[in-house]
């Protein structure tokens, strides 16, 4: 029974991940560079819904759509300022750039909201269900309703819209798909948009249960990083179940043992698998080695 | 060049009159702004200028993207607080206890760790950063977890305590002198140009005799030697340490450092980490958004010049005030020939999925041949000289070569053994010179002292392949038919026995193909072993005395170039079909 209560948290947890995840792998294929600051627009995120709240006092699932907006629109930003200078250079250029944007989110966040922890609303309302004996909070429900839809909106944008098949060319293949008429760089910066908005949204969801600072950023790169490479480079599905691994070893794996012992076994495992395993536990998408 | 005062002569070169002007004003910097704040922040500098010159071997010389520094930095601020605090041991104990810790624990994850790819190498050096940051927060009975160790005494050596202010700056600052003049002395000269050619063309860098992991693995043990050093100079001078010393802003930091300063130039390395250590000083005003200002200028920097402010200050001075081009060096002697071999290919087989690439080829090629390697596109003939070269690895077969089996063998061991390559791609560094392409091929033999050596051979070989002119041009500047003979010149340069060709005449006209036809020919006669995989067959006529005609992995002609443009065989698989020239693989 202990272990189902874990289970479903993680899973909520895991959820939450996932759309972060999903971001850092939409990028990762559109430009073959890692965002290092998908984190940071986490917490953007987690942010922006806090600060929203305080104007509007609403449950979370009204300031969602504002903020999928706003993010949508930091993250064409990103784009601009950090891959669109950068296109034609080595994937390692904008990498770095990213960690810079990073801190320039995260100082920023530190200097507009300071460093204490925040909350933001919940989606609907505080409070647990209990069934079977099980305690869920309304939140984790919340979340793992919230992130199914979106993860399952974004499978149908991409595989069954004009738009999706673009964005999935410009992941194929750049240059073939710029041969083909695809605009690349507005597929690029739309990518972009769209990892910032589940960022965001992931931001929201998280800021509720465990509250978000501006350094909180740096933990949801790396789990969102190792996820990716867990799941295989550059596949999506595999980032989805690598967010979901990720998450249970933080509260099933963290509950049997504890928090450090946890991470440091989730280190483990990622070494272990890059050693022996480098193509991920579900393989590389082809073509997509780092 | 009128070289009588030397002094003027050095002072002319590159940039040397502002790095000079740079030392002295920071050496006197401090005498005007001597109060204790300026001196301390001067001292931290310094020690991030030594974890920077450090980080530089691994993330600029080596071109990894590690994320470890810090870890390493911390690391030995964390060895060096634990034994000075706890044991009461002196800075001659805790020094080279931190150098020697943080290199062993380099060591130790460098096997799992350097074989990675970019990424994956960035991600598991990030993951070293994070272990030691838990084991440093949850271990409190030694590390005093996450409020650290407070009151670290300051640094004593020898019984002679090593106050704050003067004494430390001037220590930290030595000691960075040091380092630097170590690190110019172990990249500098050929090998500068050898680690260039590592990071820009790594196959052409194997395909010298440069064995990549061996030289990232060196870089990655001296990155991590350096960060221990830096860190126990650290908590000496900030006499407390704790995990925010692991954290990921020391790592930016590094790399900000490294990217705003310059990635390969120890001067980068120095201006880099006084600039940004004085940063939040001079941004002051900004008050709690200046970390915004230090991460807009590192988004800046990698935007507007990548190469840093030392090499933006390069290319200006190149730009506005060149420097005239030096006489080409005279010509030594041409590299001595290795001795010739006798090549031979027994059931050499390599699958890609189902389909057999190369299946079952037996050759066997004589000390002084020159052969040819047709076939149609897909035929097998990159697939089998890439794995004479060790480029690709067969899934059976033998390949003999002077007494031995090198199948298999990673290409930087088969190129010691005599048998060099060119590339059907040119893999050249555009950004560098013909002469220094070549030269730079020859650094396993020569080293790096012996950057005059090397040149004055490269220069033997472009003269014999008339490039003498080109010798000082960046080969991206050089027309096709030129760079060809640029990258025939640097397989050359070891002396090889055998010389394998992928394509030489591709791209080339007319003209160029038949110089290039005389120039192998004249290398043939010279004793060197030569085979050419190409589609051009006219071309091959006018040098070799054998062709080898392979389709669907399989030799299906081999003989006199006449006999086999007659044979039916090669006539249906191959020559009945429209002639790609250049692009296809083999």
């Amino acid at each position: 029974m202990e272990f189902l209560q874990l289970a479903i948290n993680g899973i909520a947890l895991g959820a939450a991940y996932a759309l972060v995840a999903l971001g850092f792998v939409l990028i990762l294929n559109a430009t073959g560079a890692v965002n290092f600051a998908q984190g940071d627009l986490v917490a953007a995120g987690g942010f922006l819904a806090v600060a929203l709240a305080g104007f509007l006092p609403v449950p979370g699932l009204l300031l969602l759509p504002l903020v999928v907006i706003l993010m949508a629109g930091l993250g064409l930003a990103v784009s601009a300022a950090a891959y669109w200078p950068l296109r034609d250079r080595p994937p390692v250029a904008v990498f770095i750039s990213t960690i810079a944007l990073g801190i320039v989110i995260q100082n920023g966040l530190n200097g507009l909201f300071g460093a204490e922890p925040r909350a933001a609303p919940p989606l609907f309302s505080g409070g647990h269900l209990e069934f079977f004996g099980l305690v869920i909070a309304r939140q984790s429900l919340a979340i793992m309703g919230v992130a199914a839809l979106l993860i399952g909106g974004v499978q149908l944008l991409l595989k069954h819209t004009q738009l999706g098949r673009r964005l999935r060319a410009t992941a194929q293949d750049r240059e073939v798909a710029a041969a083909l008429g695809v605009p690349v760089g507005a597929m690029v910066a739309l990518t972009f948009a769209l990892a910032a908005a589940l960022a965001g949204v992931a931001g929201l969801l998280l800021a509720n249960q465990f509250f978000i600072t501006p350094t909180h950023g740096t933990d949801f790169i790396v789990k969102a990083y190792i996820a990716v490479v867990i799941g295989g480079w550059g596949r999506v599905g595999g980032a989805l179940a690598g967010a979901m691994l990720v998450a249970l070893f933080e509260t099933v794996v963290a509950a049997w043992t504890d928090y450090a012992v946890a991470t440091g076994l989730l280190y483990a495992a990622l070494l272990t698998i890059l050693v022996f395993r480098p193509q991920g536990l579900f393989g590389e998408a082809e073509g997509r080695r780092a | 060049m009128t070289a009588r005062n030397p002094v003027r002569a050095w002072l002319g070169r590159d940039i040397n009159v502002l790095l000079l002007a740079g030392a002295i004003g920071l050496a006197a910097w401090p005498f005007f702004a001597g109060d204790a704040y300026s001196l301390r922040l001067l001292t931290v500098a310094g020690i991030y200028a030594l974890a920077a010159i450090g980080y530089q071997f691994v993330f600029g010389h080596a071109g990894a993207l590690s994320l470890a520094q810090g870890a390493f930095f911390g690391f030995g601020a964390y060895v060096a607080g634990i034994l000075s605090v706890r044991m009461g041991a002196g800075f001659e104990v805790t020094f080279p206890a931190a150098i020697a810790a943080s290199t062993v624990l380099a060591a130790l994850v460098a096997l799992p760790v350097l074989r990675l790819q970019s990424h994956y190498f960035a991600l598991a050096t990030l993951g070293i950063g994070q272990v030691v940051l838990l084991v440093a927060v949850n271990w409190e009975s030694v590390t005093g977890g996450a409020n650290g160790i407070p009151n670290v005494p300051a640094l004593s050596l020898l019984g002679a305590t090593v106050g704050r202010g003067w004494p430390m700056l001037l220590l930290v600052w030595s000691l960075v002198a040091i380092g630097a003049l170590i690190a110019r002395r172990l990249t500098g000269g050929l090998t500068g140009a050898a680690l260039r050619l590592m990071r820009e063309q790594p196959m052409a860098a194997e395909a010298a005799g440069i064995d990549i992991r061996g030289v990232r693995f060196a870089a990655f043990l001296l990155s991590a030697l350096y960060g221990g050093a830096a860190g126990a100079l650290q908590v000496h001078t900030v006499r407390v340490v704790s995990p925010e010393v692991l954290e990921f802003p020391v790592m930016v930091m590094l790399l900000a450092i490294a990217v705003i300063g310059g990635r390969t130039s120890v001067a980068g390395a120095i201006l880099g980490a006084v600039l940004l250590v004085h940063l939040p000083e001079w941004f002051r005003p900004l008050e709690r958004y200046y970390l915004m200002a230090y991460g807009l200028a590192l988004l800046a920097m990698i935007v507007a010049a990548p190469w840093g402010l030392i090499g933006l200050l390069r290319h200006v001075r190149q730009r506005w005030l060149p420097e005239p081009e030096p006489p080409p060096p005279v010509a030594g002697p041409m590299p001595v020939g290795r001795p010739p071999a006798r090549l031979e290919i027994t059931g050499l087989t390599r699958r890609f999925g189902g389909i057999r690439a190369v299946d079952g080829i037996d050759l066997v090629v004589t000390p002084g041949e020159s052969v040819g390697i047709v076939g149609a596109n897909g035929s097998g003939k990159t697939t089998l000289l890439n794995m004479i070269a060790g480029a690709e690895k067969p899934d059976s077969g033998r390949i003999g070569w002077a007494q031995a089996d090198i199948a298999g063998l990673p290409p930087y061991r088969i190129a010691r053994a005599g048998i060099a390559r060119t590339f059907q791609t040119l893999k050249l560094v555009d950004g560098t010179t013909a002469l220094d392409n070549v030269a730079a091929a020859s650094w396993h033999e020569f080293g790096g002292p012996g950057r005059d050596a090397a040149r004055a051979a490269a220069m033997a070989l472009l003269q014999k392949l008339d490039l003498a002119e080109t010798a000082w041009k960046p080969c991206g500047a050089l027309p096709p038919g030129l760079r060809r003979r640029v990258e025939i010149a640097r397989a050359l340069i070891g002396g090889p026995a055998l010389l394998l060709l992928d394509e030489p005449a591709a791209g080339l006209t007319a003209a160029e193909r038949d110089s290039l036809a005389g120039t192998l020919a004249a290398l043939n006669n010279d004793g060197t072993t030569v085979v050419v995989v190409e589609h051009d067959l006219a071309f091959l006529e006018k040098f070799v005395a054998r062709i080898v005609c392979l389709d669907q992995g399989r030799i299906i002609a081999d003989g006199a170039p006449a006999d086999v443009r007659a044979d039916p065989g090669v006539v249906a698989a191959w020559l009945g079909q429209p002639l790609d020239e250049g692009g296809g693989h083999g």
